[in-house]
């Protein structure tokens, strides 16, 4: 925060001004947690911006140290808490690749329904807590009306509403059955219909478009420096998608669909509408992806038997290393694990992607007016759970 | 006098000032927006549409500790937040009210092995009125919370006074900067 | 390109102390001399057969002879990655309280890495020489030591705020008496046994003495459970 050190006021003139420095959270109605945001303001204009992260460093790197693969796993579900399926989904693949075996075909599958699911729940609340945070109520209401049916889909099935620990190392915990599957599809019909009404209620409304256009323009070259990913990176012009273009899940390779890119549409490449139109055309995509795996699930096992025998004792994977990058839906999540033979990973890092998401942050802010700064920090869509784990 | 000769006119009800000011406390709480981690987001849903926490009269969240006499903390509180939870709460005007939700603030929850940094439950930096445990609570098991409250208000001392106030501890221990 | 075509590029392009590929890990990767990483990190950047324009991961990993820095790389264009490890020797009684080990920076190659260096200075105490801005980014400025080092001995408290499942609580029924009479009983500010004290390099701090006689770090993960 170099500009915070050079304390300049303007004596030229007959008012007397001086620059302000603001201090925005860590209880903000608007940091989506608590962030804590250091602000040099002159007048409404922010000249500068140093970001305060660790308000809930929970010393979840310290506890995957300590604990069993397996019981690490609900740990991952606390780190992105809006996306607890995905975080599941990462650890699960690494340790997958730590003791070099796959899960059984139908799990994959089933891995892809519930993760879609859980993308779609995780961009409802950035979708509604955006609306908030820009002055309208509304649009929270609605999203969380349709984040209680998915809510309700996945404890049908996992036995809880938030916090899954439902993807294991080698498969997952329950299998899913027709009815469940039909509850489903009912439920992607109707999102459809209620994802047109989002989007007469808030995308096109005209003051929503004032506030966001143009707003916290994030260029390609300084995403892929700051190594934004996931939607932000996607607004920037990048199309790029692990789900895509690096499959690591199988059935990712055999169902269409499209990965969503900001195209400028009402302002510049890259501003805060850019990153919010990604994630509402991203909840259709994943609709699309849930019909077409529901269409293909193939019959089969939802966990080895092998698997379940490994559950009675610690897994020990072989000394070595590895890191698994995932889509998730705030951007790749990465996880990286070394064992040295032993019940627990000598190290276990997590490569968050709200926290590169957010190191982007101090360089967007300056220049903006203090308004619009609570519209670039909802664009990104941080979850602190994730930045600082 | 009234009362007494029985001369008052039908409309008037009488009671003792604890139990309508007790009640009029209780219908109105005002909660803090106030986020931390995961519990949040069930807060959230309490308040939205499906659970509606505005049928107790405690739905519509303040935004400053000043307007506000219920502090819900809900997550994870850490050595770096514990300063900043203990300042919200010293700004709240009496009569304050504090629900611990979730296992973290209940009493450590999942971090109370291995967490270098975490508070092993809120009750160590604040006095709390109700604990709801759950890993996070169900958005019913808030709602309890906050119907257990509500009982607790409505049958407060109007003239009480908490033995600890904020500003004793700040003698005490010199823990605010 | 896999990873030994983008070795063999760096060897042709001349950069010197890049070591050999090693494929028993799960991901290959490639061990380079801390000195000449930068020089290492801008060709990786630059070059257009490998045009590494992402930084995905810095990450620093305790073992029993060494502090390994490890950088994960990877490119959007050719869909390719590569991981780096700059692997700093443990000296002779190398603890945490006394080494730290020191590592070039990389943050004005790749901003992503401004971070993620700050993080593991603040979680294992590695040394990013030229950081631009190297304070603690997750914990508080004022906080002693560096948690995730094995030998980490876990505070009981800080500035105040009480970190352990048994402390007093600063509100207590019966009044500021009680208070002082339960701290009377184990001062503040006395210094945990870290839960595994197996670990414990300081068999005096810790209270109860590490089972490794030497008083070495001990990275023998059995006694995790």
């Amino acid at each position: 925060m170099e500009a915070l050190e050079m304390y300049t006021v303007d004596r030229t003139s007959d008012v007397y001004t001086e620059e302000l420095r603001l201090n925005l959270g860590p209880q903000h109605p608007s940091t989506h947690g608590v962030l804590r945001v250091e602000l040099q303001m002159d007048g409404e204009i922010i000249t500068a911006a140093r970001s305060d992260i660790g308000y809930l460093h929970r010393c979840a790197e310290k506890i995957g140290e300590n604990v069993t693969y397996l019981q690490y796993t609900p740990y991952t579900d606390r780190m992105d808490y809006l996306a607890s399926m995905n975080n599941n989904l990462a650890w699960s693949l690494t340790v997958e690749k730590l003791l070099d075996i796959e899960a059984p075909e139908r799990s994959q599958w089933i891995r892809v329904l519930v993760v879609e699911l859980n993308r779609i729940a995780s961009h409802l609340i950035a979708f509604g807590t955006y609306g908030i945070d820009l002055g309208a109520n509304t649009p929270f209401f609605y999203a969380f009306r349709e984040r209680e049916s998915i809510m309700a889909l996945l404890e049908k099935i996992s036995g809880a509403r938030m916090l899954y620990n439902f993807i294991r190392p080698g498969g997952v915990a329950n299998d899913i059955d027709d009815a469940w599957m039909d509850e489903v599809l009912a439920f992607c019909d109707d999102f459809d219909k209620r994802w047109d009404e989002y989007n007469r209620i808030l995308t096109n409304n005209h003051i929503f478009i004032k506030r966001t256009a143009n707003i916290g323009i994030l260029t390609k070259e300084m995403a892929l420096a700051y190594g934004c990913t996931g939607p932000v990176l996607r607004a920037s012009g990048v199309k790029w998608d692990l789900r895509r273009d690096i499959p690591y899940l199988k059935p990712y390779d055999e169902i269409e669909f499209d990965v969503p890119v900001g195209m400028g549409t009402h302002g510049t490449l890259g501003d805060c509408w850019d990153r919010y139109w990604v994630r509402m055309r991203e909840m259709r995509e994943c609709t699309s992806i849930i019909r077409q795996a529901i269409a293909a699930i193939p019959d089969g096992v939802h966990m080895e038997k092998k698997m379940e025998r490994m559950y009675k004792t610690p897994l020990t994977p072989e000394p070595g290393e590895a890191y698994m990058r995932c889509e998730n839906p705030r951007g790749e999540l990465a996880f990286y694990a070394v064992s040295e033979g032993g019940k627990s990973p000598i190290r276990c890092r997590a490569r968050a992607p709200s926290f590169c998401n957010l190191s982007v942050l101090d360089k967007l802010l300056p220049g903006t007016m203090l308004a619009d700064g609570v519209a670039v920090i909802g664009s990104l869509d941080i979850v602190l759970g994730e930045v600082d784990r | 006098m009234g009362i007494l000769n029985n001369t008052l006119p039908s409309n008037i009800a009488t009671d003792a000032v604890d139990g309508v000011i007790g009640w009029g406390r209780k219908s109105s709480i005002w909660p803090m927006t106030f986020g931390i981690a995961c519990c949040a987001i069930e807060m959230m849903a309490v308040y939205a549409a499906t659970f509606d926490l505005d049928r107790f009269g405690a739905g519509v969240p303040r935004a400053t500790p000043r307007q506000s006499d219920l502090i819900i903390v809900p997550g994870t509180v850490n050595a770096k937040m514990a300063v900043r939870v203990r300042r919200l709460y010293d700004q709240m005007a009496e009569p304050r009210y504090v629900i611990a939700m979730g296992a973290c603030v209940c009493g450590g929850g999942p971090y109370v092995k291995w967490g270098y940094n975490t508070v092993k439950g809120v009750h160590k930096i604040i006095p709390v009125d109700i604990f709801v445990p759950g890993c996070p609570p169900r958005p019913e098991a808030l709602m309890d919370g906050i119907l257990k409250l509500r009982d607790k208000v409505g049958q407060d001392e109007v003239f009480r006074r908490r033995s600890d106030t904020a500003k004793d501890l700040e003698r005490r221990y010199g823990m605010i900067k | 390109m896999n990873e030994s075509e983008i070795i063999s590029r760096m060897r042709e392009a001349g950069l010197g102390g890049v070591g050999e590929l090693d494929t028993s890990a799960a991901d290959p990767f490639v061990v380079i001399e801390a000195d000449s990483l930068r020089a290492a990190m801008l060709f990786l950047r630059d070059d257009e057969a490998c045009a590494m324009e992402m930084m995905h991961c810095v990450t620093a990993t305790e073992r029993k002879a060494s502090i390994e820095v490890v950088y994960h790389l990877c490119s959007y264009e050719h869909h390719h990655s590569l991981t780096v490890k700059v692997i700093c020797e443990r000296p002779e009684g190398g603890t945490h309280d006394n080494w730290r080990p020191a590592v070039p920076t990389v943050a004005d190659i790749y901003a992503a890495a401004n971070w993620h260096e700050r993080e593991q200075y603040d979680l294992l105490g590695v040394i990013f020489t030229d950081h631009p801005d190297f304070r603690r980014i997750l914990l508080p400025q004022e906080w002693i030591g560096h948690p995730l080092r094995k030998d980490y001995i876990y505070p009981s408290e800080h500035g105040g705020i009480p970190l352990e499942l048994d402390a007093i609580p600063l509100y207590m029924e019966g009044g500021e008496e009680a208070v002082a009479a339960k701290k009377a009983e184990r001062p503040a500010g006395e210094p945990l046994n870290q839960p595994p004290s197996k670990y414990s390099a300081r068999p005096d701090a810790g209270g109860k003495a590490p089972e490794s006689s030497e008083g070495k770090v001990n990275n023998s993960r059995d006694s995790a459970h």
